[in-house]
Parts: C-alpha cells; sequence; structure tokens
C-alpha cells in the first residue's frame, strides 16, 4: 500500500484479512494524513425518511451526469454497512438524544444524511481506523518517498522508494501494489490541500502507462478562509450559515432559490467568483471577498458544533465567528479525476490499484458532492485491498533487479551532482500560479492554451532542475523535486483535458461553451502519458436508471 | 492596499549530524505582516534563503500535528503561531526542535519514543467476545456518553505536550501526557470492555510520575487538557482497585490527613505513603528534617473550625456519589 489516509489504511486491512503480507509505505505517519483534514462528514442514508436511492440519485445528479451509475448504485449501498463498522471500530461520531448516529444537512443532498464527529470528522475515521489496523501485523515505512514503480512484461514487480530518514532509495518487490496517495490540489496555489498532496502515486502510475481520467474536473470549495487558504467546512452552512456580499444581499437567491447556500459546491463557488467580478465583493489585499455569517446562530451552537472552524478564525484570520464574519473565497479543495479504476480498484496495469482521491472511479463525475470523499476512500480502500490480496495470491513471482533501482534512481542523483540548475520551489510557484489564473473556476480557449503553454514551459526548465542540499539526512530540497516533477505532469493532464472538452458540466466551466453538451461528452477523458504530452480518448459513461436532466438546485 | 509589515528577526536551531559537529543558530530577517505564521516565515526561508532547513510540515491547519517545535522555548505548533505576538514577547522569534526527543536534523525529531508509549497503552478498542457488537447497526452511544470523552478525540499527536513535559525528561518510562489522555478516551468509552484491566496496569505504570504541573495542558494546540484527564486517570484508578502505589498512598493520606486534624502530619504521610519499610529508607532524611525542625514528630494539633473543614469533605464525598 502506498499512502495510509483512509484509503490506503482499508485496503491494508482488507489485504491482511485476506491473509497477505503486506507493508505500508507513506510519506507521512498515518496518523498525520491529509485525511485527517476533512471536516465535515460522511453520507449514509441512515435516517428513516432517506433511502439509498435517494443518496444515489443525489450522488449522479451532483455528479452532473458524468458519475458511473453502476459504481455509484455499489457505492451508496455501501455506505451504512461501512459507517456502522467505522463505529464498531472505535470511532467516535457525535450523537442524537437517542444515542444514534448524529447527521446532518450538506450541499445537495435530499435529506440530512452526513454523519460527523462534530467538524473534525475525517480525523475521527483516521483515529478509529489507525487504532484498529494497530492491532493487526504488517510493515510500515514511514516518511519514504514514492519515487517509481516497477513495471515489467506487462504487470508491477515493485517499487522503488526513498527513505527520508535514512537517505537511502530502497526497492519493494510486490506483485500487487496499491497507490493511495491521495489528491495533488498542491498544482493550484490557492488550496485547502496540505502541502503534502503532490500526487506522488498518481505521477507513478501515468508514467508507467496507467490511465489518468477525467483529469479537468477539479473542485473548487466555496468557501476558503481568505489568505491561508484554510477549508471552512460545508457544514457551517449546513448548520445554518449564509453568505452575503458587500452590499449585504443573501446572494445565492440569484443562483440556487431553492437551497441558497446548500446548492452543490461548484454553483456555490461559480456564484461567489461572480458576486466578486461584478463589484460586489468586499475589497482586499488578498483579493475581493465575500462574508460567511454564523453570528445568527448563537454562540452555544458555533462552539460546540464548529469548534475548529472557531479556532481556525481566531487563530489564522483573527476573526471571531461568533460575533464576526468570516471572509471567505473559493479555492482548489478536491480533484475529481485520477488514475482510473473500475469498482474494484484495478487499473489497466496487473497488480497496479488505486483508491481513495488519488483513483477515478468515477463516482464524482463531473462534481463530488460534500461527504462522500470520506466514504469513497473506506468503501473503494477496501475493494482495492480485497483485489490486490487476491492478484498477489496467484501472480507469478516478481523480478525486481538491481538495475531496476538504479534505472529509477539515476536521474534523480543527476539532480544532486549538478552545479548550478533550476530551482524546485521556483518552478512549484510558477506552476502554481499558472493553474490560478489559466485554469481557474471559469476557463476559456485562450486562457487554456496559455495555460498549456506555461506548464509545458516549466516542464522543460524541470529537466535541469538541481537539488542544493547535499545532506543523506531528511533531504527535503530532493523531497521538493521529487514532487514537484510529479505535479508538473498532472497539471498538464489537467489543462491538456480542460482545453479539449468543449461543454460546462459541473466543476468544469468553458466560459466559451457555457451549456452541458451530453450528445458530444457525455464520456470519460482518458490520458495516456507520451513525451509529448498526454495523448487523450474517451470512454464511455455507464447508465443504469438515471437519464440525464438538466442539474437545477 | 498592502497590509503593515514588521521585521522579524529569526534564529533557528540547525543541525545535520551527518555534517556538523555541534548545533548552531542561524539568523535570517523578514518583512512580515503581523499575523504570518511562523511555518509560513520558516517555508519563505526554505523557499527563498535557504532550502537546507529541514522541518516536518503538512496541513498548516492544526490539523495533522506535523509541525511541532518550541518558539521562544514553548512548544507549539509552528502553523498556528503567529510571529507578531511573539515579537511583543521576546523581540526576536527563536525556533528550536522540540524537546525530550532526539534531533534527527535541524527541526526534525525522532518520534520513535513518543510513538512507543502510544502503542503500549493499546490504543485501540478491547472487546469481550462473550459481548458481540450489534449486528449491521451501531452501539448506541447517548450525547452525554460522548460528553465523558472530554475534549481527548481533538488530539492530533504532535507531540507539544510530551515535549512540554518534565516527567518525561526525568523518566523516560513515563508514558506521558499524550498516551495517558489516550488511555483516558479508551478508560471512558462505553465499548470498550477492558476498564478495570486498563486501570489496574497503569497504576504501576507510570500514572503517579505525573507532576501536575500541568506544562502539557497549556502546551496543548487542541485543549485536550492531558494533566486534567491524568488527575481524573488517577481517581478511577484508585476507585478501582483502591491506592496500591506510593503516588496514589500520598494522594489518599493527604486527604485523610487532612479530613482528620485540619493540618498536615508529614511524620504520618511518610508511614501512609511507603509504610513501614519506606520509611526506614528515608531516614537519613528525616532525621535532617528532625533536627531543623524537631516538631516533625509531634501530629499537629487539631485546628480551629475543623468541622468546617469536614463539612467541606462530606459536601465533596456527597458530589462524588453523585457523578458516579
Amino acid at each position: 500500500m502506498v499512502g495510509a489516509g483512509l484509503a490506503g489504511q482499508r485496503a491494508a486491512l482488507a489485504a491482511i484479512q485476506a491473509g497477505r503480507d503486506v507493508a505500508v509505505v507513506s510519506k507521512l505517519h498515518p496518523l498525520r494524513s491529509h485525511s485527517g483534514a476533512a471536516q465535515g462528514g460522511i453520507n449514509a442514508a441512515l435516517g428513516k425518511e432517506d433511502s439509498v436511492d435517494t443518496h444515489i440519485y443525489d450522488t449522479v445528479k451532483g455528479s452532473d451526469y458524468l458519475g458511473d451509475q453502476d459504481a455509484i448504485e455499489f457505492f451508496c449501498r455501501e455506505a451504512g454497512p461501512t459507517v456502522v463498522e467505522m463505529e464498531h471500530f472505535g470511532t467516535i461520531f457525535s450523537r442524537g438524544p437517542d444515542g444514534s448516529l448524529a447527521r446532518r444537512a450538506f450541499g445537495g443532498a435530499g435529506f440530512p444524511r452526513t454523519i460527523y464527529a462534530a467538524d473534525r470528522t475525517g480525523l475521527a475515521l483516521l483515529q478509529g481506523l489507525w487504532e484498529r489496523l494497530g492491532t493487526e501485523r504488517f510493515t510500515l515505512y514511514e516518511e519514504w518517498d514514492l519515487t517509481d514503480l516497477v513495471v515489467r512484461e506487462g504487470r508491477v514487480q515493485g517499487i522503488v522508494a526513498f527513505d527520508r530518514k535514512h537517505g537511502d532509495f530502497e526497492e519493494i518487490a510486490t506483485s500487487s501494489v496499491v497507490l493511495a496517495t491521495g489528491p495533488f490540489g498542491r498544482v493550484y496555489g490557492r488550496t485547502t490541500n496540505a502541502h503534502s498532496c503532490t500526487g506522488d502515486g498518481v505521477a507513478a502510475a501515468y508514467d508507467v502507462g496507467a490511465f489518468l481520467k477525467d483529469m479537468e474536473f477539479v473542485q473548487f470549495h466555496p468557501t476558503l478562509l481568505l489568505e491561508s487558504g484554510i477549508l471552512i467546512t460545508e457544514g457551517a452552512r449546513g448548520e445554518g450559515g449564509i453568505l452575503k456580499n458587500a452590499l449585504g444581499e443573501r446572494f445565492m437567491s440569484r443562483y440556487a432559490p431553492h437551497v441558497l447556500e446548500l446548492a452543490s459546491r461548484d454553483v456555490v463557488s461559480r456564484a461567489i467568483v461572480t458576486e466578486v467580478a461584478e463589484g460586489r465583493g468586499f475589497p482586499g489585499p488578498y483579493g475581493g471577498y465575500v462574508h460567511l455569517e454564523l453570528m445568527h446562530l448563537g454562540r452555544e451552537k458555533v462552539e460546540s458544533r464548529l469548534q475548529e472552524i472557531v479556532d481556525y478564525s481566531r487563530n489564522f484570520a483573527g476573526i471571531d465567528p461568533v460575533t464576526e464574519p468570516i471572509p471567505v473565497y473559493p479555492g482548489q479543495h478536491y480533484m475529481m479525476g485520477g488514475i482510473g479504476t473500475n469498482i474494484r480498484g484495478e487499473t489497466n496495469i496487473p497488480g497496479l490499484f488505486a483508491a481513495g482521491e488519488a483513483a477515478c472511479v468515477s463516482i464524482h463525475g463531473a462534481n463530488r458532492l460534500g461527504g462522500n470523499s470520506l466514504l469513497e476512500t473506506l468503501v473503494f480502500g477496501k475493494e482495492a485491498g480485497i483485489a490486490a490480496a487476491a492478484h498477489a495470491k496467484t501472480a507469478a513471482r516478481t523480478e525486481m533487479t538491481s538495475a531496476d533501482l538504479d534505472a529509477a534512481v539515476a536521474p534523480l542523483r543527476a539532480w544532486s551532482s549538478r552545479k548550478d540548475g533550476e530551482d524546485p520551489s521556483t518552478l512549484r510557484t510558477e506552476m502554481q500560479q499558472t493553474m490560478e489564473k489559466y485554469v481557474g473556476i471559469y476557463r476559456t480557449e485562450a486562457d487554456l492554451l496559455e495555460g498549456v503553454k506555461r506548464i509545458r514551459a516549466v516542464k522543460a526548465r524541470f529537466d535541469r532542475v538541481q537539488v542544493v542540499d547535499q545532506s543523506k539526512v531528511y533531504n527535503l530540497n530532493l523531497t521538493d523535486a521529487l514532487e514537484t516533477g510529479h505535479m508538473l505532469e498532472l497539471a498538464e493532464a489537467i489543462v491538456v483535458g480542460a482545453y479539449a472538452r468543449t461543454e460546462s458540466r459541473g466543476a468544469h466551466s468553458r466560459a466559451d461553451y457555457p451549456k452541458r453538451d451530453d450528445a458530444h461528452w457525455m464520456k470519460h477523458t482518458m490520458a495516456a502519458k507520451s513525451p509529448a504530452g498526454p495523448i487523450l480518448s474517451y470512454t464511455p459513461v455507464t447508465y443504469t436508471r438515471w437519464e440525464p436532466k438538466e442539474r437545477v438546485y | 492596499m498592502p497590509e503593515k509589515t514588521v521585521s522579524a528577526q529569526f534564529e533557528v536551531y540547525r543541525f545535520d549530524p551527518a555534517h556538523d559537529s555541534a548545533p548552531r543558530y542561524d539568523r535570517y530577517t523578514l518583512d512580515l505582516a503581523p499575523h504570518t505564521p511562523v511555518l509560513s516565515a520558516l517555508l519563505r526561508i526554505r523557499a527563498e534563503i535557504d532550502p537546507s532547513l529541514t522541518l516536518r510540515y503538512s496541513c498548516r491547519s492544526a490539523i495533522c500535528g506535523s509541525c511541532a517545535m518550541q518558539v521562544n522555548s514553548k512548544s507549539r505548533l509552528a502553523c498556528e503561531t503567529q510571529i507578531g505576538p511573539e515579537l511583543e514577547r521576546n523581540g526576536r522569534i527563536v525556533v528550536e526542535p522540540m524537546r525530550n526527543q532526539a534531533v534527527l536534523r535541524d527541526l526534525v525529531v525522532d518520534q520513535e519514543p513518543f510513538w512507543r508509549h502510544y502503542d503500549q497503552i493499546q490504543p485501540h478498542l478491547i472487546l469481550d467476545p462473550r459481548h458481540p457488537m450489534p449486528e449491521g447497526k451501531e452501539n448506541p452511544m447517548t450525547p452525554e456518553e460522548v460528553d465523558r470523552f472530554k475534549e481527548t478525540p481533538r488530539c492530533i499527536a504532535c507531540a507539544a505536550c510530551f515535549s512540554a513535559c518534565p516527567a518525561v525528561e526525568a523518566d523516560p518510562g513515563f508514558p506521558g501526557p499524550m498516551a495517558l489522555a489516550k488511555l483516558y478516551r479508551f478508560v471512558v468509552d462505553p465499548r470498550d470492555t477492558a476498564h478495570q484491566d486498563r486501570l489496574l496496569a497503569i497504576q504501576p505504570g507510570g500514572l503517579w510520575t505525573c507532576l501536575r504541573c500541568h506544562l502539557c495542558t497549556e502546551a496543548c494546540p487542541k485543549d485536550v487538557r492531558p494533566s486534567e484527564r491524568i488527575r481524573d486517570l488517577k481517581e478511577m484508578a484508585i476507585a478501582a482497585q483502591g491506592a496500591t502505589e506510593p503516588g496514589s498512598r500520598h494522594a489518599v493520606g493527604f486527604k485523610e490527613n487532612i479530613r482528620e486534624r485540619g493540618l498536615l502530619s508529614e511524620a504520618k504521610l511518610v508511614r501512609q505513603t511507603s509504610g513501614i519499610s519506606g520509611m526506614v529508607g528515608q531516614l537519613g532524611q528525616g532525621v535532617r528534617i528532625y533536627r531543623k525542625k524537631p516538631e516533625i514528630l509531634k501530629a499537629p494539633h487539631k485546628i480551629e473550625g475543623l468541622d468546617e473543614v469536614q463539612k467541606i469533605y462530606d459536601a465533596l464525598d456527597h458530589t462524588e456519589d453523585d457523578a458516579s
């Protein structure tokens, strides 16, 4: 397992339970994984008035009909058992007065079906799962960076990784690899993602011929704390928080008259960008913004249900949300795209599996609903673990050689031996600024062409990247370079996919093609790596019961 | 409109065991807005001045627990410590690795002992196969039962408490505040079936090494209040099996002593804590104290208004009954 957030841990547990010998490789201690930053909750239709079918329908609609309906049906059916299992593992959820799991309303959902643990649901699940996994036997390689996958004779032979603590490159021979390395939001500048969200596994898979699916679909969360980009959970609106512009208008009434602030995330993000662009935002040194108001909810409710939000506002913006509005603006939050897999987590390469945000099954399609990503990590982490274990049982012996290690390591050694060259931090910043400016919430052909050109220019400079730190111990400068190289490949796949898709669907909004175009574009983008850049092909969306309709909230 | 900036002086601990024979402090001066987090400043130093500066960091929003370090001698998360107040307090910002953990490089410390203590308290639900979990359903848990966890579910394992703890420094066998707060979390979990065994194991397992200095509670960025949970564990451990350790006997002896006379009988307390054989071991120290303070051997007189003291005890006993 590469990556030890919720998806990687759940995959590990499943593979151990299937009797396999499991190694978990992670660049962070598992409890420091970015899964822990998820705030709002996890969806499961457990309420009496709710149903699995409604959850399926909401997810299909939320995906703007790009989600594969067979996968979504499976996903929503697994929701209840998955949440109950996590409760049995020890997760501490918030409870209702009768002792059952408490539920809150979330955007795009027909019923309050988001089960939560205050506003730190990811942390609660991460603790519960890690504590459960801790009772099993496996090997943890902590603070190891994935550098390469080794694929020969059309199947996985193992991985190469960099042990930060000792400064050594190591090979691990294995016939099954599950990539659960999370997102790559750091290709953008303004993002809720942790610094470590650099898509190492996604880039490694792409490098050995795995397809990247639907990469152009990037979710921009409506409410990031201004400047720091820290996430203010959708739960804040679920609890009754409202958005206002500088004129004091509750502007969501113009964009989603029925559900207002609880419209789907893409809808709310576009509304905020439009308000600011049309001059109704608040001006400030970090750009225009709008207000998220919680004051009317009362101190008791805000401080008990949105404890972390209160702390974030106070510590990172000097704002007390009990008495003042929170300044917010949208920013990158979630990658719908990733390594293309089926329901079992299988990629197009035998022995290579993926799960969680690194993967694209696809259940989120063009736009993910809040509360569905934590669920995805657990449902498909388990499936990928089961499939990887089954593959490992029957696969032929792997053949890793020292030549594999040398081949993987040689270019990295060249980075360190250069006398002068490009600084990885500078290249990273230029990539982030390019993505922010040309591949943002609203996209146009001209911008995207400029984006492709600029990303390719940065990529060309990366060929001369230099690692100046010569120490063997915790050489983060080398990690910087590795991550930047990974992200540049993924940024290119995003922008090329976005340029090709001449329609607006879900989170992909083309100002020059404002309508969804089902006749031409009801299909998944599949990107394959080539020296000249991504080669795109398309595969059909799977339908079961739901015909595409216009998406209104 | 650009925001007002201040000139901030940083002194950052640097040590690479592969190249350096001793640590040094590197100085950097940056112009920054006063609300800039220390982490942002360090990342700017990495990006613009010296990419070899080494630290752990990830989420930059106080939830991953990676960036605990000492800022002006306090164990803090660098991501949520703003430079303005630090400059006001200290005139400059001294950044050092956490204490009680060996430095691997610069601000990165070896957390193996911290995690080992965490593992040793058995941080997982211990279940009794005779009482299976409800099939296909969650265990019911009332909001009141959830409240009994207090703030322990907020712990992000950043180890700031472990760094601040003088008992960890004095006794590497002491589990430390985080592990004990985690233990508390399992002892109050209605799903766990090993509360009694956990309490029996921890009384001789380091619980009474805690000095009650509350530095862990001061250091904790998530308000977990480990020292208060350690106090709760002490009370629960005594309730579970009585006072079996010098530490718990000292606590109980102190309480009984005051109830009887309103004043502490120090000689009696030593006997209550250490037993007769323990008193023999402390004889030398006893003689030294006796020379300076001969009244030590006399039982103190009963104070005036002792009945008022006893009323306080009765009232407290009554509240404890209500609570349990």
